[in-house]
């Protein structure tokens, strides 16, 4: 177990630097950018002076072993917007984001489970196909068009909830409902298959034939092991998540990482961009680090050596 | 009993809403870099940091300036002296003086630190104070700009900084402007509370916040249900739905961005004859442009400059007549009856629906026999073909925000072609060269005396106008979302002064 755990932490340390690399080399393709960072009618020694101070007129071999070794100590370099170490701002806007990410995660749960589990009880009712096609719905709709279309209902029309912004749980409600849609579905319809063929397998008809309640029959056996795809499944979509943290933080001026780094990206600020792929790397690796421990807890069989 | 139960609540209700009606919410799209007023390049930092300070020289919203914190007058062509208003006072208590603007040049001027604003000041070589509120700034060669370049002299506290530091100041703003910074939450909120104490009056407006909003329709919807008073960049497709809204309206107002068409890149061809570039001026029906593809938001214009603009003449600027006929006839006689083909880039999504304008161009190109292959481009590709003069097209569309205020950074920056021997060489921006003009252009950077500037690039106008190097389109407007009930017009150069602004029932 302990064996186990230190090669998957190792293996997560592999992975930040394929992240790592990966940033460094997909933002050197798309060029310098000093071009972006100075008005058009910047001097050429402007340009010049700028694109030394950043150290991009080295060769590349020089610029990539600069930047692991500085990653290395820890130092992802300062924003070329606002000379702030880049670290510190991509964390600074973190917590934002898993909460939002946290609170899309907690309405999948809560309303996915359920609804999954009532279209198995339900099967062949109008109940199944309400779910069923709810759940095919919330899965195409695309997250932008959700999230404006809430603002136009609950904020234009009927000015329930704020419409943007961030502090109170009011403004939680929509952009939650807006990241969390899809992952709800997702759920709902793995938790319905799964309950569905663990309530045909041969240890629920003997739960049965021994007399237990239909109650203890369906959330105590085959929901449990109805839960392993499904914990996979939310491993999986927390990244889902925080990518649809993007459009949402973006939508609803949520003050989170993924609309930060989207605006690094269209400004060419190198190193906020760096670290926010870095940080998003590490924090996906983790989660499927954890989703493996907790296969440990539902299903005794599984054994890591 | 209970009907005098709902009119207190009415008036209660009533009350709570006009004290919440002292503050003023702008909407920008990001939110500010920084809080030091010349370390940036971003309007939206601009306009929240103007609340903030003070220039030494403002803009007015005719496009001319004025003196403000202060006055300068040029003694020769090398050496300013400015006179600062006595009794000015920082947020802080910290009086301007000499030796504080002293400070502020000194800082801009520092090689070894460059600030984003350290350009617009290169020509200076020294400063000198000579009394508690005089100074002089002395320049290494003639520095015409020198006044419309102090309306980018934001300037800051010296022992304020000198205590806590440049890195403190840029998040902790003291300033002696109309606003005192009160906190900045990153991403969500920048708080302003009016200086009671403001030299040049109180403000009206009680409380202002800046909030970074990124999606347009977001902001829409956030003006529409009251939640904030202004918002910039309103799309011309969401203005019927604003003014439809009852609580707010659109508002525009012509800005300093022009937008037309480079030509003749390859220096050969068609594109290279003057009558050929002056018969596609005819060909292109500019009002038809601004009417239907920009929904009315710009105005037509015949230069490379527009009215707020030093230099501009009002004569040799008049649009070039839509006339399909003139144009034929000077096809014909350029050795073109039957039209060519040629090349054009243009941006998407940069410029107002500058898509539209160039397919709008090529349409009426093709009614007097000109066929362009349009080619549409991603920003940053585009750019890098700009200033690298990689362009593999024969013309391009582009748009120009002078915010200098003055032809010359237009006209040199964008049309000097370096004929003049052992002048400075083409710019970068260029493919035309007209001796003649270029001789001008050098000439009034030269000399300080504005009238004479002023003959100068009238003379260089007829040239431009002769010679047609671009197509001329027009003069894009700024649409801004407003709340109704702020009286606020508004202003060429962007900016958002709350100090303009009034809340009014």
């Amino acid at each position: 177990m302990i064996a186990f755990l230190v090669r998957r932490l190792l293996l997560v340390g592999v992975v930040a630097w394929g992240a790592a690399t990966l940033a460094f080399f997909l933002l050197y393709l798309s060029g310098d950018p000093v071009d972006l960072l100075l008005p058009l009618d910047a001097s050429p020694e402007a340009r010049a002076e700028l694109r030394r101070a950043y150290g991009f007129d080295d060769p590349l071999y020089v610029q990539y072993g600069r930047y692991l070794w500085k990653l290395l100590h820890g130092d992802f370099g300062v924003s070329l917007r606002s000379q702030e170490p880049a670290l510190g701002l991509v964390l600074g806007r973190m917590p934002a984001t898993l909460e939002l990410a946290g609170a899309g995660l907690l309405f999948a749960l809560l309303l996915g489970i359920p609804a999954g589990v009532l279209a198995a009880l339900k099967k062949g009712t109008l109940a199944e196909l309400l779910v069923m096609t709810l759940a095919l719905l919330g899965q195409s709709i695309p997250v932008y068009f959700l999230g404006l279309v809430l603002i136009m209902v609950f904020g234009l029309k009927l000015h329930w909830l704020p419409i943007s912004g961030y502090g109170t749980l009011r403004h939680l409600v929509l952009p939650t409902i807006t990241v969390g849609t899809f992952v709800t579905a997702s759920i709902a319809r793995l938790t319905r298959n799964g309950v569905l063929q663990e309530l045909r397998s041969d240890y629920v008809r003997t739960a049965r034939a021994k007399g237990l309640t239909e109650r203890v029959v369906v959330y105590k056996h085959a929901l449990r092991n109805a839960a392993i795809p499904v914990v996979t499944i939310v491993g999986l979509q927390l990244g889902t998540l925080l990518s649809g943290a993007v459009i949402t933080e973006t939508i609803f001026a949520w003050p989170g990482m993924g609309r930060f780094v989207l605006l690094a990206v269209e400004q060419g600020d190198f190193p906020v961009v760096q670290a926010s792929v870095i940080v998003f790397a590490l924090l996906l690796a983790l989660v499927n680090l954890a989703v493996d421990l907790a296969y440990l807890w539902l299903d005794p069989r599984v054994r890591y050596a | 009993m209970q009907k005098l139960g709902f009119a207190l609540l009415a008036a209660a209700l009533l009350s709570f809403g006009f004290a919440a009606g002292d503050t003023l919410v702008i909407a920008q799209g990001v939110d500010a870099t920084t809080l030091d007023p010349v370390n940036h390049q971003e309007t939206p930092t601009g306009n929240v940091t103007a609340n903030i300070f003070d220039n030494f020289y403002r803009r007015l919203p005719d496009g001319s300036y004025e003196p403000w914190l202060g006055e300068a007058k040029a003694l020769d062509n090398l050496t300013w002296e400015l006179t600062i208003k006595p009794g000015i006072k920082f947020h802080n208590g910290e009086e301007l003086t000499a030796e504080v603007l002293k400070f502020n040049f000194d800082r801009l001027l520092d090689p070894k630190k460059p600030l984003k604003y350290s350009t617009y000041f290169k020509p200076i070589e020294r400063v000198e104070v000579t009394g508690k509120y005089t100074l002089k700034v002395y320049t290494k060669k003639p520095f015409p700009l020198f006044l419309t370049r102090l309306t980018y002299l934001w300037v800051v506290p010296k022992a304020y900084i000198e205590e806590n530091g440049a890195d403190y100041f840029a998040n902790h703003p003291v300033g002696t402007g109309p606003y005192r910074f009160v906190k900045w939450v990153k991403d969500q909120e920048i708080d302003l509370v009016a200086n009671d104490a403001y030299w040049a009056g109180k403000p009206k407006v009680k409380r202002v916040v800046f909030r970074p909003i990124p999606e347009a329709s977001s902001r829409v919807a956030e003006l529409m249900t009251g939640g904030v008073d202004v918002i910039t960049n309103l799309a011309p497709e969401a203005v019927p739905t604003v003014n439809g809204s009852g609580v707010a309206e659109a508002r525009s107002v012509p800005s300093i961005r022009n937008i037309f068409i480079v030509l003749d890149v390859k220096g050969e061809g068609p594109l290279h004859d003057p009558k050929v570039r002056l018969a596609l001026n005819y060909a292109v029906d500019k009002e038809a442009i601004v009417k239907h593809v920009l929904g009315g938001f710009g105005v037509p214009v015949g230069c490379p400059l527009n009215p707020y603009i030093f230099g501009y003449d009002k004569a040799l600027c008049e649009p070039f007549p839509y006339d399909p006929e003139k144009a034929k006839k000077l096809l014909a006689e350029a050795g073109y009856p039957n039209g060519f083909t040629f090349t054009m880039s243009a941006p998407s999504g940069r410029y107002l629906n500058d898509r539209q304008v160039a397919e709008a161009v090529v349409g009426q190109l093709k009614k007097v026999g000109v066929k362009v292959d349009l080619r549409i481009k991603e920003w940053s590709t585009y750019v890098k073909q700009i200033l690298n003069r990689k362009l593999d097209t024969d013309a391009w569309l582009i748009g120009w925000g002078n915010a200098q205020f003055d032809a010359d950074n237009t006209l040199f920056t964008l049309l000097y072609g370096g004929t003049v021997e052992g002048g400075p060489p083409q710019s970068k921006f260029s493919y035309w060269k007209d001796p003649e003009f270029d001789k001008y252009v050098l000439e009034a950077q030269q000399i300080v005396d504005q009238n004479k500037r002023k003959e100068l690039y009238r003379k260089a106008l007829e040239r431009v106008r002769a010679g047609a190097p671009w197509i001329f389109l027009h003069q894009q407007k700024d649409i801004y979302g407003v709340a109704k009930r702020v009286k606020w017009q508004p202003r060429p150069d962007e900016l958002l002064w709350a100090f303009d602004m009034e809340i009014v029932k």
